[in-house]
């Protein structure tokens, strides 16, 4: 009873929500407390990773400056740049959910989708050609290198699946909900983050 | 009428037991059976945290001495105790069954945990058990069962993750809120931790070790904080559980 | 697949939502398992259990990368492959006149099977762990992977001809006009399967010819077997679970649907 009472409140709230843009809701959180939990115990979980990282490199600072040498700062550059424009697209497809504009919504979803897969793409072309100089996880930096970055690579595609889920739910007028898709915003922009920090850990900083 | 009996777990405010007294009953038997099991692979058998692989086979026959006692004593504990574990992961089954996915899922995490039973604890047992029957062997043969012990126990990593797989999917796909939606993510947590730690069939030190920070501890940490977490949702799914029907297989709407 | 609306949060969507990802989750894992079949060095052609001791450290020895890369993959993804059995488990249970008896026997000759292969990974991975180690430790390790990958087969063969049973007591029994939950083929086609392993179990005892673990029946018709008959029960499975979905009223029926708009 209890279960099918709370479910009719949850469509009923649902289709509240659809119902009226959010646009001048005051102190509201955007998206929902799950996505906030998932998204800060990330950042909790790859800052344990960044430390120890930091505790390593501090250990032997020689040895991961030379091996840092090899990896390709432009590259680098240009996948930050990929990910901060699908970032810019993420938060231009929230204003448009939040106007009630689904179809430039869904657009830039697919924008930042795009941009995703080209990082991917990027990354898979840079394993390989470290892989085939002879740069593999022998040397104490490449193999935090190669776990540090496949992690996020991990994330990328988790984030292209909530990316999906989004655009799924704004095409259907029953399940478009502001806050999924500030949900899906709110994970996108961590992915985004976490490859700043990565960035400037393993290319940057020397 | 102690803390520790079964009825007192799962209380409402005015002291009367919630939920369904056999549910109940394996609810409180999951944190009692952890709560041995910790103290066995943490104090008894010293398999958690492991001890170095970046040793000789005389430091591994020094400490299978060493620990001769302790080792015998935790481990033919836990060959006494180890049917608990296959209670504890279908009591997760049970609740994963009452979800709105059914019990497909249910039995996929039935299968991934079962599966990982084996190499996954019961052999680094009988191995270190091996091990200290006969202290006289020879190290290298000693080493080698030191060597399969740790990695199977530390390096079984695809059996739970297929089991956190399906544990994630159908709580995310759950309508009956039968566990969290936070908690499908510390799931994917579980699982981006054990691929990481596939790293420690390569390296005998440093962080990707079997001992490693990043490969043992902290993927040590996020397991104690999804099994606290676990305990407590199951305590909570279960207090809230309808006694009368028979939500398994079809949820509360069925038709 | 578009579900419903009307029933987008009803059990029974659940259920086929929940199947359809299983199943789907075959090909995913079959493909990354491909992968780590390919990069095994030892499958290409598979070490011969006559090698010496020395041979097996130095093949180890030489070959670490990449035994490591696909032996970590197959204990990442192997047991993956679970769910996608499960598929069949809920199938089985849907079948007409029968107690789900012969469900529950294959979801544990399935877990029992599936525990094998994750075991010789962690035998192929330890030997590989340690290149320095006494060359016949290595090769005892390397003999027990092997064993333990290839001798096993009961409860796969189980899980094969509690298959064919099933299928047979669903044609056997009245369903009311109902269609069974899959084709008379499919009981055939598992007991074949099944069959074909048996030979596998003697890998333990000869070291050469045909039934070896290198040899052409149990290493090449064993695997070759088993993965054909994923690869077949996917599009049987793909069938059944669609004609479960459009027989719960979850999707539209294809046929019926006659301009029908409102799904959307």
């Amino acid at each position: 009873m209890t279960h099918s009472d709370s479910s009719l409140t949850a469509t009923a709230r649902d289709t509240d929500r659809a119902a009226q843009p959010s646009v001048g809701r005051a102190a509201h959180l955007p998206g929902d407390i799950h996505m906030w939990v998932m998204v800060l115990g990330d950042l909790i979980i790859f800052s344990s990773y960044f430390v120890i990282f930091m505790i390593y490199r501090s250990m032997s600072p020689e040895a991961y400056l030379r091996a840092q040498q090899h990896l390709d700062i432009n590259i680098g550059v240009v996948n930050t740049v990929v990910l901060l424009t699908s970032s810019w697209f993420v938060a231009r497809s929230v204003l448009s959910a939040r106007a009630g504009d689904h179809t430039r919504a869904i657009r830039f979803v697919y924008a930042a989708g795009a941009c995703g897969v080209l990082f991917m793409a990027l990354k898979g072309y840079e394993w390989a050609a470290k892989i085939g100089a002879g740069y593999t996880n022998s040397e104490e930096f490449f193999s935090f290198y190669y776990v540090i970055t496949g992690v996020h690579f991990l994330h990328v595609v988790i984030g292209l699946i909530v990316l999906g889920v989004v655009i799924r739910d704004l095409r259907n007028p029953a399940r478009r909900r502001t806050s999924m898709v500030e949900a899906g915003a709110v994970y996108w922009h961590m992915v985004d983050l976490l490859w700043v920090v990565i960035f400037t850990l393993l290319y940057v900083m020397r | 009428m102690s803390i520790l009996s079964p009825d007192r777990y799962i209380t409402r405010a005015d002291k009367s037991p919630a939920g369904r007294p056999d549910v109940r009953l394996v609810t409180w038997f999951f944190p009692v059976w952890y709560a041995a099991f910790g103290v066995i692979i943490c104090l008894l058998a010293r398999v958690t945290p492991p001890p170095r692989p970046d040793v000789s086979a005389a430091d591994k026959v020094a400490f299978m001495t060493t620990h001769a006692l302790t080792i015998q004593v935790g481990f033919v504990v836990l060959l006494i105790l180890l049917g608990g574990a296959g209670m504890t992961n279908a009591l997760v089954a049970y609740q994963m069954s009452r979800m709105s996915t059914g019990p497909v899922l249910a039995y996929a995490y039935i299968g991934g945990m079962g599966v990982g039973a084996l190499p996954g604890f019961l052999l680094v047992s009988v191995c270190f058990l091996t091990a200290t029957f006969r202290p006289d062997r020879d190290p290298e043969l000693i080493g080698l069962l030191y060597d399969l012990g740790m990695l199977s126990y530390n390096g079984s990593l695809g059996c739970f993750s297929a089991a956190y797989l399906v544990l994630a999917i159908a709580v995310l796909y759950d309508k009956n809120e039968i566990f969290p939606k936070w908690f499908a993510y510390l799931s994917i947590w579980q699982i981006v931790t054990e691929v990481i730690a596939t790293q420690m069939f390569v390296f005998p030190a440093g962080p990707f070790a079997w001992n490693g920070s990043i490969s043992f501890w902290v993927a040590v940490v996020v397991f104690s904080v999804w099994l606290g977490s676990l305990i407590f949702i199951l305590r909570n799914t279960a207090a809230r559980e309808p006694v009368d029907t028979d939500e398994t297989f079809q949820g509360p709407t069925a038709g | 697949m578009q579900i419903l609306e009307q029933v987008q949060d009803l059990p029974k969507a659940g259920n086929i939502k929940a199947q359809w990802v299983c199943l789907w989750s075959g090909p995913a894992v079959g493909l990354v398992l491909l992968v780590a079949l390919l990069a095994f060095p030892g499958f290409w052609p598979p070490i011969s259990p006559t090698l010496p001791a020395e041979e097996v450290a130095r093949f180890y020895a030489e070959n670490t990368a990449w035994i490591r890369f696909s032996q970590v993959t197959f204990n990442l993804c192997g047991i993956m492959v679970v769910p996608f059995f499960m598929v069949i488990v809920a199938q089985m249970k849907r079948m007409h006149g029968q107690s789900h008896v012969f469900a529950y026997c294959y979801l544990t000759a399935l877990v029992s099977g599936a525990t094998f292969f994750a075991l010789s990974n962690i035998f192929f991975l330890v030997a590989a762990f340690r290149p320095e180690r006494d060359p016949e430790l290595t090769m005892l390790l390397n003999d027990l992977a092997w064993i333990v990958f290839i001798a096993p087969i009961g409860m796969v063969l189980c899980q094969f001809l509690l298959l064919a049973v099933a299928v047979k007591f669903d044609h056997a029994t009245d369903r009311n006009g109902a269609a069974a939950i899959f084709p008379r083929w499919v009981g055939h086609y598992s007991l074949v399967t099944g069959l074909a392993m048996i030979p596998s179990a003697c890998a333990a005892v000869f070291q050469t010819g045909p039934l070896a673990w290198d040899g052409l029946l149990s290493f090449w018709l064993r695997n070759g077997a088993f993965a054909a008959f994923m690869i077949v029960m996917f599009f049987v499975l793909r069938t059944a679970v669609l004609r479960q979905a459009v027989d719960d009223g979850v999707i539209a029926d294809p046929e019926a649907r006659l301009g029908a708009s409102a799904t959307r």
